[in-house]
């Protein structure tokens, strides 16, 4: 199987070993004090997860598409985004290398 | 005996479940989605079903990747509902059925299909959005969850989904109490959450599929997950999951009920099928 297919990344195996401690940082904004914590202070909140200062960077920065390319879920990212107050159009939007506005007109929204 | 007196083949998504928490069933981009839900609940109001058998995927809510199952079963006498980042939505936890749940688990594994076995399944959008729209919220129809990793590759074949229909039949057939089972599958139809096609929308196979899960659902079962993928997305490879219900069915089929629409970036795609 392609490692691309539709225009994104397929999500394997070894995207997921190298994607695991950011993903799993983000499996646990699932509990509501969990996404306090994250709220009050990201950085902080994914250095006690393990997270590295690559993958600090990449949620600080809000780069999702980077993300994406280093080894994120899409569903995992939904998790970073409802804890940090982004949507899925904005996230995709992103990955796909165009802000919101770009993306609904070009889908003539 | 129990039977499996039909199916429903329907889409899932976060959105729906939020379009209907905020009460939005009568705006004008919803109508087409929420009004094509009405006959096929009327439709379970007259089949007095006992039970609902729901073959769908959980997005990383109940399972994370340390251990991720290619599928599981929930065997509890009550699922939870998952917060899946939002918080929790307005109703209760959804019953389940112990007795079913346990003898399809060793029938399953009679069949060679060998679900992990949970007694706490805690459900998220992948039930939790069309529910709703197709049954009251205090939930008098207890249901059995069969989870199918549709996530992290490598994900069951088309075929594989299928014959797991028809090991879904075989257990159903050898359960020894009357019951009327409903069998579900959900997931898809076409979308793309990420990358350089987000947003794609595929109505031409969506439709397609609708077609031919009626009358060739074994073709559609020789289909490679990559085809899936490249017609419906990645995201959509979802759709796969609806081959286990049609498999549950048997050959002749009556279509009860269909609808289609796409407000916004995923199609949304319901079948009611009738053994």
């Amino acid at each position: 199987m392609d490692q691309i297919v539709s225009g994104a990344y397929v999500f394997t195996g070894e995207r997921s070993a190298k994607g695991f401690l950011l993903n799993k940082m983000a499996n646990t904004l699932s509990v509501p004090e969990n996404r306090a914590r994250f709220g009050a202070d990201e950085a902080g909140y994914m250095r006690a997860m393990g997270c590295s200062a690559a993958e600090i960077d990449l949620v600080c920065r809000r780069d999702w598409r980077g993300m994406m390319e280093y080894g994120a879920s899409i569903y995992l990212l939904l998790k970073i985004g409802a804890a940090a107050g982004v949507a899925l159009p904005e996230i995709g939007a992103h990955t796909a290398g165009m802000t919101l506005a770009e993306f609904h007109a070009k889908k003539g929204h | 005996m129990a039977t499996a007196i039909g199916g429903i083949g329907t889409s899932h998504a976060p959105t729906i479940g939020v379009a209907w928490d905020k009460g939005q069933q009568k705006e004008p981009m919803w109508v087409p989605l929420f009004e094509g839900y009405v006959p096929a609940r009327r439709w379970l109001e007259d089949m007095k079903p006992d039970l609902f058998l729901i073959v769908y995927n959980d997005h990383v809510n109940r399972f994370f990747f340390d251990a991720y199952p290619t599928f599981a079963l929930g065997v509890g006498a009550v699922h939870a509902q998952a917060d899946e980042g939002w918080g929790k939505r307005p109703f209760g936890d959804i019953p389940g059925d112990p007795d079913f749940a346990w003898h399809l688990a060793r029938s399953l594994v009679e069949d060679e299909f060998d679900p992990t076995i949970c007694q706490e399944m805690s459900l998220d959008h992948g039930v939790l959005s069309f529910l709703p729209l197709l049954t009251d919220t205090d939930w008098k129809i207890p249901v059995v969850p069969l989870a199918v990793n549709v996530i992290q590759h490598p994900i069951p074949t088309a075929r594989r989904l299928y014959r797991l229909g028809a090991a879904l039949r075989h257990a159903i057939e050898t359960y020894p109490k009357d019951k009327r089972i409903v069998v579900f599958g959900t997931g898809g139809l076409t979308h793309q959450l990420h990358g350089q096609n987000y947003g794609k929308h595929n109505e031409a196979w969506d439709q397609e599929f609708l077609d031919r899960l009626e009358t060739d659902p074994a073709g559609l079962s020789e289909l490679s997950i990559q085809d899936y993928m490249e017609r419906g997305g990645t995201e959509g490879v979802e759709m796969i999951m609806w081959l286990a219900m049609r498999g549950a069915l048997g050959g002749k089929v009556k279509r009860v009920h269909r609808n289609y629409t796409a407000p916004l970036t995923t199609g949304y795609g319901l079948l009611v099928l009738e053994t």
